[in-house]
């Protein structure tokens, strides 16, 4: 099963209550990962409003994840 | 009867006070604010005023109508000179009609206190032994004996110099916030000496915001920002031109104000700020800083529709929106997360005015203060983003030719051959017209839409205020074929008398 490391920012990072975590999961897209998290932590945003970054570019959300792969999911934020 | 206005020509007191005339009045209390002949010790020949007429007609008209509605007062109106004047001449004057004299004196020194304070005007004091100086109309200039501010640590830097120094001098900024980062990235391009900075924000200072703003203190309580924020630098460093707009920054003053700034800061704490200033942003070719924080943590993303860069836009779908996540106020900011934020901003700022390297673009910095981690991410220009910033295409930046810039005066570059094009917004034309006839003018939006029609056997040089917009617009011409296009070096700001 592949082995990813995410990282969450924002609004992700407290509901998921730690800033990054290494998973194992048979996810194949991000979008497929996010839901699963979500079912997971709790998060109520929908993907739609967030972006996924993969290995340090954002990324779409139907692209293949490969084992090693960095995830990174970024809320919007405003705060000034 | 304009409740307040600017004019050119002389102030006639008895005939502005005519329409002010009314039965009910038993007070009538005027002003007249004249040039007087020193300033700070220093003999002064003359004055010339400067404002930004269309929101200091604005603000100017609200003062008026808050001090008649304050103190009771029947009429009322204020007058504003612009323009050179000598010793002697009224500047401004105000007039109040009201039911006892109480009302009249009070509304009147009302009127003519917050004019001083909250309304964009500047002068220039011509000075006897021949030096002249823009001072604040409010807080004036420094003191003569005062020791200059010293820049010399910065100067030290071989990046710097005093090449970069005046660079920064001549830059202007324009800072859409004055809150948590608001505060860091303007205290920090204070403190470089970016010559000209203006500040927008429509809100008051309030005892929550004391925590994360320290241009603020407790008794500048229910002070609009911007003005607060503008009387602090101007203390901190009074050798800039700092302007305070008491205005929300929206689509009706967005683009005049970008149009007259080389960097756009977005400070702002809600989405559909942030939109406005990277549309604005793009669509003068202005490059923008934008920031936002959370909690802990904060993103930073450079925008340069000026070399073809990805825009907020090209980040965020057209669907976000405010109330997604929470802002300071519902989320809770730790003080530093702000500062920090505002001064990597400020660092972008210095970067691209001086030509630094390491300069962000099509990237997304992600800052996260409890981890110490920071991470970039790559976030290049979205296909899909086609209402904003698809229409400046990518200008290769690498190949920028070296003879781009035409370093001439003006008249004699018109006499030389070339067609003068000024891409300059219409508002700042008018602010400040090219000391030149004949020239076209074309304001930058529309030479990017393909609005100049480039004829082979001329020449063309195109003008902007310091030359940063006419050399993307140059380059963006260039990359289209056209090797008959130039740019005027540093603009007109380095045209010099």
């Amino acid at each position: 099963m592949p082995t990813l490391r995410l990282h969450y920012y924002a609004l992700l990072r407290e509901q998921a209550g730690r800033s990054s975590e290494t998973v194992d999961t048979t996810a194949a897209t991000p979008a497929a990962l996010y839901s699963e998290l979500a079912a997971r932590h709790g998060f109520r945003l929908p993907a739609a409003q967030l972006r996924v970054a993969v290995n340090a570019a954002f990324s779409d959300w139907d692209r293949p994840l490969a084992d090693g792969d960095e995830v990174v999911f970024i809320p919007p934020v405003a705060g000034g | 009867m304009n409740t307040f206005e600017f004019t050119h020509a002389p102030i006639d007191a008895a005939a502005l006070a005519e329409p002010l005339a009314c039965d009910a009045a038993g007070g009538f209390a005027s002003f007249e604010g004249r040039v007087r002949n020193h300033h700070a010790g220093r003999p002064v020949t003359g004055l010339e005023y400067e404002a930004f007429e269309a929101l200091g007609v604005t603000e100017g008209e609200r003062i008026v109508a808050e001090a008649k509605s304050r103190h009771g007062a029947l009429a009322a109106r204020c007058v504003h000179r612009l323009g050179r004047l000598g010793i002697g001449e009224v500047a401004v004057w105000v007039g109040v009609a009201a039911p006892h004299r109480a009302e009249a004196f009070a509304a009147c020194r009302a009127i003519i206190d917050e004019v001083k304070h909250r309304v964009p005007i500047w002068k220039k004091e011509h000075y006897a032994e021949g030096a002249s100086g823009w001072v604040n109309c409010e807080h004036p200039g420094p003191v003569h004996a005062a020791p200059a501010f010293d820049y010399s640590r910065q100067r030290a830097l071989p990046e710097v110099g005093a090449e970069g120094q005046a660079r920064l001098g001549a830059a202007r900024v324009l800072v859409v916030g004055a809150g948590g980062l608001g505060c860091a990235v303007l205290t920090s391009l204070a403190g470089a000496g970016v010559g000209a900075l203006t500040i927008v924000d429509h809100d008051t200072v309030q005892p929550s915001n004391l925590h994360r703003q320290p241009l603020y203190t407790a008794s500048d309580t229910g002070r609009p920002k911007a003005e607060a924020a503008a009387v602090r630098l101007n203390d901190y460093n009074p050798t800039l031109r700092i302007r305070a707009v008491t205005q929300r920054f929206d689509a009706e003053c967005a683009s005049a104000l970008v149009a007259e700034a080389d960097v756009v800061v977005d400070c702002t704490d809600n989405f559909a700020s942030k939109f406005l200033v990277n549309d604005a942003a793009v669509r003068a070719g202005v490059p923008a800083v934008l920031a936002s924080v959370y909690q802990y943590e904060g993103q930073l993303q450079v925008v340069r529709p000026d070399r073809g860069g990805s825009c907020l836009r090209c980040q965020w779908p057209e669907a976000t929106r405010d109330g997604l996540v929470g802002n300071c106020e519902q989320a809770g900011v730790l003080g530093p997360v702000p500062a920090v934020l505002g001064q990597l901003q400020a660092m972008e700022v210095l970067k691209i005015i001086l030509g630094l390297p390491g300069q962000l673009q099509d990237e997304l910095l992600l800052v996260d203060l409890l981890a110490c981690g920071q991470r970039r991410l790559a976030a290049p220009r979205n296909p899909g983003c086609r209402d904003v910033c698809v229409r400046i295409e990518s200008v290769p930046v690498q190949s920028t030719p070296d003879d781009l810039d035409v370093d001439l005066p003006l008249a004699a570059a018109a006499a030389a051959g070339y067609r003068v094009v000024d891409i300059r917004e219409p508002m700042e034309c008018k602010f400040e017209p090219l000391p030149l006839s004949g020239q076209q003018s074309l304001p930058l939006g529309r030479l990017l839409d393909g609005g100049l029609r480039v004829e082979p056997d001329r020449r063309y040089l195109l003008v902007c205020a310091h030359g940063v917009r006419s050399r993307a617009a140059a380059e963006f011409l260039r990359a289209r074929g056209h090797a008959n296009v130039w740019s005027l070096r540093g603009g007109l700001a380095a045209q010099g008398g």
